[in-house]
């Protein structure tokens, strides 16, 4: 038992931008509150996935437990729940507010609100979540407290007269955090007499113990033994294991309504118990499971081939194995005649899909070659039935097919003024709609347009980012599908059609992503003792080609007084690259070729 | 001087004679200029090097003389010597004497021993070249790179044509008994005309070795910054590749056989010190970026003065980088097939195992099926057995050579 009063809990998340400091606070909080003493406190605490660290993003939601005593002397229990920083997870990060009653909305004071964190914050504001505004990183000399505090009260219409002034890195302020939640957030409902209903916010596989799924009691209790069922799978599990995370897990005998903490049920894949499922009681089941579960639908696919063939049981498993840890993962066997069997996978979008890739990588030590990233388009045939295809080689033929579908998305952008021209110029490149556009405050604009996802999945991110130097944020959601004339396109290497190379674009875009196509893996296909012609086909028409000239030599001329190292080194790094390519033919084609579309120069 | 008991154990008990040195490099950096080409570790003194050059020399010479008495002896009396550069000739011949004095005391030098030299035209005179010889020099190494002014001037050598011929009576009238001339094509502007008059220019002139390099664009040189492979006013890829084939030609007519990728030589004239790289065999190494193999470690020595000056006061320590044996094997295949010989495949078999030598014809297979590479048999020894025991893998001549870099990236991507 932990034996506190429900009236004494406080739930709460930090919403904040990439870099705004959310993991630094997140820190403080804990050292603050003696959860982690300073000798145990490795830098940014919560994010414990390598990748996450490098990148400073969190990927996977944490949760701490903090005990404090507030200045009225009586003592609390503050439950830190952490959220995924990026667009592809917002699912998670509106269950994970849903266990909260309360938000810190951190804000760097000398850059302002983003996209990413505004649309966290309606995700808070529709479970109607106490809103705390925290204005960090105040002592940086750019720091314009007064600005960003407006910039709040008009964009989102919060009032900001009570906006704390933060500096986490400095420790500034983290005092007047804890007593704001305390006396702010509410406390959770006192339900300990309902039947149980548990919300899970995360999971993750331990090879030990099975899942872990962490959770926020919503109504009554659960305690260690206990039968309990998942509402939407329907599976059931006895607790092994029962505990609260301070941040590591310390096991207790119960837990009860507005209480977090984690359970060890020798669950086999955390696909059997998704976050947003609802757990009850066996014995006592609550007559419906808590709203607002949906099983996380991938958005991007891609085929993923191992380099070397005898790679692909290795790929297989390791598949399995991340499946056991991230439920929003799919995958399929796919068959390529220019890259062999691999998979097909489906991701939540384009970080997800990075992060997969870099895991298999790294952790894995796969050597892999992916395909450029697709949508799921939807395919009416002659007959009208319907179906969805997520990879462009298998689109029926022109004359099988009644009409093609895409899915759109509403994208939501905020950049300072003087870029709106260069954005707006790319969105209409990438065949967006306009919207809306709203000048926020001096020099803040949102942009609004509606947008095939295919053109935001090839590297809108990156090309905004560039555009804009950096200021501009942006965001996304999904808005359904609609038609467009769209065809396949076809690149074909020494007169070899290459379907990992096949696309689906508009036909207006055709003929330049052709070209575009045909030059980039001209220059990224080595030469070879013949000349080998590039070509761009919609069915049977040809719209652009160009040759790689033959290779006439490749050969060095000298040792120099018998250094070797260097030219060692020159064929240790061409045999590096050779390893890493598929052949087509007789051509060997290196693996960035096979994302040549997402590094197309010019905008097509 | 004698084998220290920290020495000894280095030496494995079943030496052979091929596991010890007996070839020697010596790195001379100064020259009058950089050739717009060269990334050699070099210094420059200017066209006319004075008092305050000839003193960094000696300081140079003295710290080489700190590191040839470093260096640990192996007891082998030295068979090959070469003076490469830079501009060995800017030495003076008492320079060059005392180098070859303090070899001689330390390690001892063969009767016979090739010692060879590089010069540049314009830098020596008559008296100068005869010292050189006076002082055991017995095979000297032209630079004279093309024999057209204006392609001279290209490329910033600091010699016209007729410095070259100048420099080639005095070859011939000091009775230097054993010389090489160098070539390079690939020059800017130059054409197929042009290095077909160089070749059969240096032909005329009769020496018993001549190297030919196309030229490679190194990164960090003036050339780098003026100059695409490939690209105007730089010959074709095209073109270089024939002038390759041309000299092939040309040379082989007249009686110079192709026996390296870039190296071509008379009966009898092939370069002992360089077939030592070739064949993978060690040689110590002295001097700024001077490079040695020796106990399977190779080291390149820093290229900068003050680093190696550093270097040497820090010990001359060159045991940082065992090679592993699969690279060893990587190393003389990436080195023996430069050979037109090739390599023996009972030599690297007796050494690197019947197992890498199968893997390796296995791999070969597709570029011996398009005729860039060949297994030979030569009639090393004298006996019958012997005779067909010594199969060799070669690459064809020109085309294999030309390719050769192809073929290597197939044979570096396998696991061996």
């Amino acid at each position: 038992m932990t034996n506190v009063p429900v009236s004494r809990i406080r739930n709460f998340s930090i919403i904040a931008h990439i870099d705004h400091g959310k993991s630094t606070l997140a820190d403080r909080l804990l050292q603050d509150t003696g959860t982690v003493s300073n000798r145990e406190m490795k830098e940014q605490f919560l994010d414990n996935m390598e990748l996450e660290r490098e990148r400073g993003i969190t990927i996977k939601l944490q949760a701490a437990r903090m005990n404090y005593t507030a200045l009225d002397g009586q003592e609390y229990v503050l439950n830190l729940i952490d959220t995924p920083g990026h667009v592809d997870f917002s699912y998670e990060v509106s269950r994970s507010l849903l266990a909260c009653e309360g938000a810190l909305l951190v804000v760097d004071a000398s850059q302002g609100v983003e996209a990413q964190t505004l649309a966290n914050v309606y995700l808070a504001l529709e479970s109607n979540l106490e809103i705390i505004p925290v204005l960090n990183k105040i002592d940086l000399p750019g720091a314009e407290p007064e600005r960003v505090r407006a910039e709040i009260e008009e964009i989102i219409g919060l009032d900001c007269s009570g906006a704390i002034l933060t500096s986490a890195k400095q420790g500034i302020g983290i005092q007047e955090i804890l007593e704001s939640v305390v006396l702010l957030v509410p406390p959770p409902r006192d339900t300990i007499d309902e039947p149980l209903r548990a919300l899970i916010f995360d999971s993750y596989y331990d090879s030990y113990r099975g899942v872990i799924v962490y959770f926020r009691v919503m109504d009554g209790s659960v305690k260690r033994g206990d039968k309990v069922r998942l509402m939407a799978s329907g599976k059931e599990y006895v607790i092994d294991e029962l505990g609260i995370l301070s941040p590591t897990q310390i096991e207790v005998d119960e837990l009860h309504a507005g209480e977090v903490g984690y359970f060890a049920a020798s669950i086999k894949a955390v696909g059997d118990a998704r976050v947003g499922d609802t757990i009850t009681l066996v014995s006592k089941p609550a007559a419906k499971p808590l709203d607002g579960y949906a099983e996380a639908k991938p958005m991007v696919f891609c085929g993923l081939f191992p380099t070397d063939a005898d790679q692909y049981p290795e790929l297989r498993e390791a598949l399995d194995k991340l499946r056991l840890n991230d439920a929003a993962l799919q995958y399929e066997p796919e068959t390529s005649s220019a890259m062999g069997f691999g998979f097909r996978c489906g991701f939540l979008g384009l970080l997800h899909m990075e992060i997969v890739q870099e895991r298999l990588e790294r952790e894995y030590d796969l050597d892999l070659i992916t395909t450029a990233p697709s949508v799921v388009y939807r395919v009416t045939d002659n007959h009208g039935t319907q179906s969805y295809i997520d990879n462009p080689s298998t689109l029926p033929d022109p004359n099988h097919r009644q009409k093609i579908e895409e899915p759109y998305v509403k994208l939501e952008m905020i950049t300072p003024e003087e870029y709106v021209g260069t954005l707006m110029e790319l969105c209409q490149n990438r065949r967006g709609e306009f919207k809306d556009m709203k000048y926020l405050t001096k020099g803040r604009t949102t942009v609004i347009y509606e947008m095939p996802l295919a053109e935001v999945v090839t590297d809108f991110f990156d090309r905004m980012k560039s555009n804009t130097r950096g200021y501009a944020s942006m965001e996304y959601q999904p808005i359904g599908y609609r038609e467009n004339n769209l065809v396949k396109l076809d690149l074909m290497i020494n007169g070899d059609p290459v379907d990992a190379l096949a696309m689906i674009v508009h036909r207006d875009k055709a003929y330049n992503v052709g070209r575009a196509m045909t030059e980039k893996l001209k220059e990224l296909i080595p030469r070879h003792q013949f000349k080998v012609p590039i070509q761009a086909a919609i069915g049977s028409k040809i719209i652009a080609s160009e040759n790689i000239p033959a290779l006439r030599k490749d050969v060095l001329a000298k040792c120099y007084g018998g250094d070797i190292s260097r030219k060692k080194k020159l064929l240790q790094k061409q045999a590096k690259g050779k390893k890493r390519m598929k052949s087509v033919g007789t051509v060997d084609v290196p693996q960035e070729a096979f994302m040549a579309v997402l590094k197309l120069n010019k905008d097509t | 001087m004698t084998l220290t008991a920290s020495d000894a154990h280095i030496i494995p008990h079943d030496s052979s004679a091929t596991w010890l040195p007996t070839a020697a490099y010596i790195h001379i950096p100064f020259c009058r200029r950089r050739c717009y080409y060269c990334d050699f570790p070099v210094f420059v003194v200017g066209d006319r090097h004075n008092g305050a050059s000839s003193g960094n020399i000696q300081l140079y010479i003295e710290r080489l003389a700190t590191e040839i008495a470093n260096q640990i002896n192996y007891h082998r009396p030295l068979e090959t010597i070469f003076f490469g550069g830079g501009t060995p000739s800017l030495l003076t011949v008492a320079q060059l004497g005392q180098i070859l004095d303090l070899l001689a005391a330390k390690f001892g030098i063969a009767n016979d021993a090739e010692i060879s030299m590089e010069i540049d035209p314009g830098t020596f005179d008559l008296a100068q070249l005869q010292g050189y010889l006076q002082a055991g020099v017995n095979r000297v190494s032209i630079g004279v790179q093309a024999f057209q002014d204006n392609l001279l001037q290209l490329c910033g050598r600091s010699h016209t044509v007729g410095d070259i011929y100048a420099a080639v009576d005095l070859i011939q009238q000091g009775g230097v008994t054993n010389w090489s001339l160098d070539l390079i094509s690939g020059l800017p502007q130059q054409s197929i005309e042009n290095w077909v008059a160089s070749l059969e220019s240096a032909i005329a002139l009769k020496p018993h070795h001549i190297s030919c390099y196309d030229l490679i664009v190194e990164a960090q040189t003036p050339f780098a910054k003026q100059y695409q492979p490939g690209d105007k006013p730089l010959p074709s890829d095209e073109t270089t590749a024939q002038m390759y084939r041309t000299a092939q030609q040309i040379l082989s007519g007249a009686g110079y056989a192709h026996y390296e990728i870039s190296n071509y030589a008379k009966p009898g004239s092939q370069c002992r010190h360089n077939l030592t790289y070739w064949q993978n065999r060690p040689y110590y190494a002295f001097g700024m970026g001077a490079a040695s193999n020796l106990e399977n470690y190779r080291f390149t020595r820093p290229r900068k003065t003050q680093e190696y000056y550093q270097w040497i006061a820090d010990g001359c320590n060159w045991r940082v980088d065992l090679t592993p044996a699969a690279d060893r094997f990587l190393e003389t295949l990436m080195l023996g097939l430069r050979l037109s010989r090739g390599v023996s495949l009972k030599s690297i078999e007796s050494e690197f195992g019947i197992d890498r030598v199968n893997s390796l014809l296995k791999c070969l297979q597709r570029d011996r099926d398009r005729g860039w590479v060949e297994i030979v048999i030569v009639n090393d020894g004298n006996s019958r057995s012997e005779r067909l025991c010594q199969r060799y893998l070669r690459l064809s001549d020109p085309e294999g050579l030309l390719f050769s870099n192809v073929v290597l990236t197939e044979i570096f991507s396998q696991e061996f």
